[in-house]
Parts: structure tokens; sequence; C-alpha cells
């Protein structure tokens, strides 16, 4: 049986449909706090730091900005449309489908991605003329952004598909993500922190998300960007395969 | 085995426990033939939503087993689940789609091509009286409508056998005749159905063959004519009584 048969692109379609249906709620208001960030911390702020590792402060977190944003939508869009149609149950109508669960995952994990794509993609593109930067790696990093953008879209999911109450989704964006995303190296070199904070940000899987898309773009980074590809890669197909855990077993799915 | 003897659905010894130790159902066999109008009653928590959770796997069986047109519905789901069209007791709709949207995704699920698909939904909102109601949001209707759209989903896909959960619960005179009508029509044209209702006049109004289901267990099937004739009663109502008083005594 395909994997990608019409069920599965249907799926895939309204999860697309229902971010761009409410545009003004999903894409316009973090487009904005991103291009917020690059004003204050760039721009005000940043007057003040010349530049990281021989690149000026404002091109250095650029693309840590617009992965940050990326983040930020893949997994917020994959949890709260998974719990969304869980809470009001018409989710029911997916699981009762002639989809496997393999593929409801998938689905839903990729409409995540695609968001986080619009999102980190569209502060790049809006911030990128008033930076003058220019991508020195396209290919690899496409890759890494698809993958990183998937690996939070599938880590939605889960929690979307395991969420019981409202606060469960909170804690994934404010607790989870927001820390390590801040401190993942968005906007400084971890050359710039004391000896244990370096050796904790080596366990924060955003920073070498974070580092590899910088390694792409400015070709500077703190770690040899090909490894790193290999530890993206893998912590992808974790985050897919709790996803489809999480669809075929997570509470109030199937009782 | 003939393909005209093969039931529209057979269940065979269905367990169900809950996480918080119900036992929900107590090996429910059952059979239903090709074509038939099926009912099936009971009180509250007598499990009749469980089981129809349970054949198309929205509830997870602890043992038994289930055929839709002799496919298995668990290790060949994606044939059984396409044969099944469900219009469940609460209201489902996905709140981001129109009321059209609603069932051409829905057919989209089912692998329905998009040109047939636009079609049936074409014939579905007309006979629903929908047309007028086609560009709008599911979430502003009201609740006849939002079930009105309800039962023509369930129809999109084109099922074999349509599962019927409490479909008149809140719904006014009006749709509820003209709704009896309608699954009378598509029941003379081939389609099985099973139906659970509180509504004892209902079943017995519609239904060919009754089960009445009561613990988790099924406490009596027949005819409605045998089933009258077997309780001595006059009408449906005072076999269920008779039933259910019957297994609250044992």
């Amino acid at each position: 049986m395909l994997l990608i048969d019409r069920p599965f692109r249907t799926l895939l379609s309204r999860e697309v449909l229902r971010f761009t249906r409410v545009w003004m709620q999903t894409i316009v208001p973090p487009l904005l706090t991103s291009l917020l960030y690059l004003v204050v911390f760039g721009v005000a702020l940043g007057s003040r730091i010349r530049e990281v590792d021989g690149v000026p402060y404002l091109e250095y977190i650029l693309p840590g900005i617009a992965f940050m944003s990326l983040i930020t939508g893949s997994h917020m869009n994959s949890s709260w449309s998974v719990f969304d149609a869980k809470r009001e149950r018409y989710i029911d109508e997916v699981l009762i489908s002639p989809m496997s669960d393999m593929q409801i995952a998938l689905a839903y994990s990729l409409g995540g991605t695609l968001r986080g794509l619009v999102m980190g993609i569209g502060v790049f593109v809006v911030g990128a003329p008033f930076v003058g930067v220019s991508v020195a790696h396209p290919g690899l990093l496409l890759l890494i952004v698809v993958l990183s953008s998937f690996t939070f879209a599938s880590l939605g999911t889960m929690v979307g598909a395991v969420a019981t109450r409202i606060d469960h989704i909170s804690f994934l964006t404010n607790v989870i993500i927001q820390p390590l995303a801040f401190l993942g190296g968005v906007f400084y070199s971890v050359e710039m922190l004391p000896g244990f904070l370096r050796v904790a940000t080596l366990f924060n899987p955003i920073f070498h998300m974070v580092d590899a898309a910088r390694y792409a773009t400015l070709e500077t980074s703190d770690l040899n960007p090909y490894p790193t590809l290999g530890v993206i890669f893998v912590l992808s197909a974790l985050a897919f395969a709790g996803a489809w855990w999480a669809i075929n077993r997570g509470p109030n799915l199937r009782y | 085995m003939m393909g005209a003897e093969v039931p529209a659905l057979r269940v065979e010894k269905l367990k169900k426990t809950y996480s918080n130790g119900l036992l929900a159902l107590d090996g429910v066999s059952l059979e239903i033939k090709a074509g038939r109008f099926f009912g099936l009653l009971g009180p509250n928590g007598a499990g009749k939503t469980t089981l129809i959770n349970s054949i198309v796997s929205l509830a997870r069986p602890d043992s038994g087993r289930v055929e839709v047109f002799g496919r298995d519905a668990f290790e060949e789901f994606r044939e059984a689940r396409r044969m099944i069209g469900v219009s469940p007791q609460e209201m489902n709709l996905d709140k981001f789609l129109t009321v059209e949207e609603v069932l051409l995704y829905h057919a989209g699920y089912y692998g329905v091509e998009k040109e047939k698909a636009r079609e049936r939904a074409d014939e579905l909102l007309k006979r629903f009286g929908l047309v007028r109601k086609r560009k709008d949001r599911v979430n502003t209707l009201s609740g006849g409508m939002k079930r009105r759209v309800m039962f023509a989903r369930a129809l999109m896909h084109d099922p074999k056998v349509l599962f019927l959960d409490e479909p008149t619960a809140g719904v006014d005179i009006e749709l509820r005749y003209s709704l009896w009508e309608y699954i009378r029509e598509l029941n003379h044209a081939g389609l099985t159905i099973l139906l659970t209702t509180h509504y004892l006049e209902e079943a017995e109004e519609l239904c060919e063959e009754i089960a009445l289901i009561n613990d988790g267990r099924i406490a009596a099937q027949d005819t409605s004519t045998g089933l009258k004739a077997r309780y001595g009663a006059r009408n449906i109502e005072e076999v269920y009584l008779k039933v259910m008083g019957h297994v609250a005594d044992r």
C-alpha cells in the first residue's frame, strides 16, 4: 500500500488549508515578532556588538532568528492542530478512515513542517535585504531546515496527541522549546560562554541545528556541520517515531 | 462461501474492557445480513457506542473478531473501513471547514476521486437541503443543520454499511421524518443499516431486525415480529421492558 495515497494527501492539504485560512493568527504575528527581535537585538543592541566570528552581528543573528521562527511555527502548528482535533473529536473522522496511523502521523507532521518553513523562510526573506546576507550553501541549508522543521513538527504531533490539557501544549512551547531556542546560540556564539555552559549547550538539540544552519548560510559555525547533520537526521527519526507512537497509543485518541 | 451469503457484519465474541476496569462488551456476537435494517437498542452505557467504536477501531477490543463483508476489520482495515459510514452520536465536524469542504475532504480521506466526490457532494447537499449553506463554516450552523452535514458526510464515500448512532437525538420532528424516509430509501436500494436509538418507536418503525443489548451482552435478538411473539408483547417497548426487567432480575 502506497504511503502517499489520496487519503494521506487529503489530510496534508487539510493541514495546509488550516494554517493558511487563519493566516492572521498563524503567519502574520510570528513574522512580526521575529522582525521585532531583529530590530531590537540586531539594530538597537547589536550596534554595540560589532561582529561575531568576523561576521557583522545583524547578519550573524538573522539565520538564528529565522530558525527560531521555524521551530516555533512547526511545533505549534501540529501540536495545536492535533490537540484541537482531539478535543473537539473531529480527529475521529481521520482515525476511522482507511488511513494507517503512520500516514496520519506523517500528514500532521508534514503540515507542521510546511508551516515552519513558511515562517522561517518568511523571516529570512523579509530580513535579508536589510542585512545584505547571502547563502553560502543553499542545498545544505534547505536540507537542514526541512529536517529541523520536520523534527519539531513531529514533536508537536506527539505532544498534541499525548496532551490531555491545554497546559501540556503551552508547557512544550514555553518551558521546553523557548528556553532551548534562546540558549541554542541564536543570539551569540558558544565561544562567548563560560566553560560549563559551553558543555551544557552541546546537549541542546536546537544548538546543533542553529549552528549547522548558520554554517550553511554564513560559512561560520562553532562545530563541523557534517556530523551535526547526522545528529539532526537521528533526531528527526526519533521525533517521528514518537509522533507515530502517540497517534497509535495517545490517551483519548482510541479508547 | 457464496458471495451473496457473506454477511454485512459479523462480530464474534467481542470483548472490551476500558482502562478504568469497566467491562463494556462481554463477548458480543452478532451477525447482520447484507441489506438489513438492523436496530441495536439498550439503555445508556449498555455498550452500543463501544460496539460501533470497536468495529471501526476507535476502541481497541481486548479480543474477538469483526468482519465487514468478509473482510477482517483489523487485519484488512483499509478495505473494511472503506465500506463503513459512521454518523456518530456526538457532533464532530471539522470547525475549520465549510459545509462543502467537510464533504469533499471526507471523500478524500476515503480515497474517492475528486470529480466523483464533487458530484456526490452536489447530490447530498441537495438531498439534505444544504445547498444555500455550502459555503458556510460548519461552526456557524445550528444543531439541526450540523446533524444533516454529519449524515451527508457519512454517505460521501458510498459505504455499504451505515452506522447511525442515535441519529435523531435532539433533532426536530420534521428532520426526523425526512431522515427516516431517506434512510429507508437507501436501505431499499441495498444499503445495510445499523441503527442505535433510545426511541423505541423509531426502531419498531424502521428496523427489520432488532437486538437488545445490556451490560455489554446481547440480551435478545430477532425480527421485530419475532420478538413481540416471543415475549407476548404488543410493541417493542413492551419487549424492551420485559427483556431489560428480566436482565435486571438476574
